[in-house]
């Protein structure tokens, strides 16, 4: 029980900071706004809201530090913009860094990769071996969804899967909740209007 | 010869810590996820592997559909907030919740 209540505490926290971080992130668009289409918006929102769900794990797991490195290819400048709304200019400037850091471990990864296929394989028909063949395809899904995953080895592969997930669950709860809201908002200014 | 017995050496250590991995991964994600329905096999092995691969496919079908979620909900609030202004009752009402 005790675990459970600081899950939730610990959880309304990671709440709050992300809605900080996020409106401080879409601040930054209040003097473009009147020029943007709902398509603009729309990626303005979802690019708050993954720097700020990233930025509150302060860049300790792999697939936090793996958005940011998606977020700074952009060559858009606005992304910039809002990194360092919601970071500050320190923080983007060693996520910069980090970018270096990232493609020599991806390089790092690719000449393991190309090593381990040349060792060739032998393949066995066994219901055990099916059964590894399909985890194994499912772990290379889970690659393909885990940011950052195609350089983990699977123990680091599924300690970031959980950290993510809750991430993802926090992320998602915060944006329903101010959907929800901004909609009740609405209904209540039509029918005032009424 | 020697390579290759020391390379099946490792390879069977490593799926070892990551079965051990795995079983924790499944009593956390119970907790995250909907309910995982157990296979019962007679074969030992596969009970272990059964349950892992059941729970990789249910955590990828899940981080799917939060990525949808994340995907709508931004959609939905970008024709909602108009105005991402720090002036509007949209503004003060997400205040009262921070």
């Amino acid at each position: 029980m005790k675990a459970r209540m600081q899950n939730s505490s610990s959880s309304a926290l990671l709440k709050q900071e992300f809605l900080k971080k996020w409106i401080n992130g879409l601040q930054t668009y209040t003097n473009t706004k009147k020029e943007m289409t709902i398509l603009d918006r729309k990626n303005a929102i979802k690019l708050s809201a993954d720097i700020a769900i990233a930025s509150t794990r302060n860049f300790s797991t792999n697939w936090s530090r793996a958005v940011m490195a998606d977020v700074s290819k952009n060559v858009d400048g606005s992304s910039k913009i809002v990194t360092e709304k919601i970071l500050g200019r320190k923080e983007t400037c060693i996520i910069k860094c980090s970018k270096n850091i990232m493609r020599k471990s991806r390089l790092l990864a690719h000449r393991k990769r190309a090593i381990r296929r040349t060792i060739g394989r032998t393949s066995v028909k066994a219901a055990s071996a099916i059964a590894k063949e399909l985890v194994k395809k499912r772990t290379r899904v889970l690659k393909r969804l885990v940011p950052g995953g195609k350089q983990m080895n699977e123990i680091c592969l599924i300690k970031e899967t959980l950290d993510y997930i809750a991430s993802l669950q926090v992320q998602v709860d915060v944006m329903r909740n101010i959907a929800n809201a901004a909609d009740q908002c609405l209904d209540s200014t039509e029918r005032s209007l009424l | 010869m020697s390579g290759r017995r020391s390379r099946q050496s490792t390879s069977s250590t490593s799926s070892r810590i990551t079965d051990d991995q795995i079983i924790d991964l499944v009593s956390k994600l119970h907790q995250l996820l909907p309910e995982i329905r157990s296979t019962r096999r007679s074969n030992k092995i596969n009970i272990e592997q059964a349950s892992a691969n059941k729970v990789l496919q249910e955590t990828c079908n899940y981080i799917r559909n939060l990525h949808k979620e994340v995907d709508d909900l931004s959609d939905r609030l970008s024709q909602l907030l108009s105005s991402i202004d720090a002036d509007s009752p949209e503004a003060a009402i997400i205040r009262s919740l921070i």
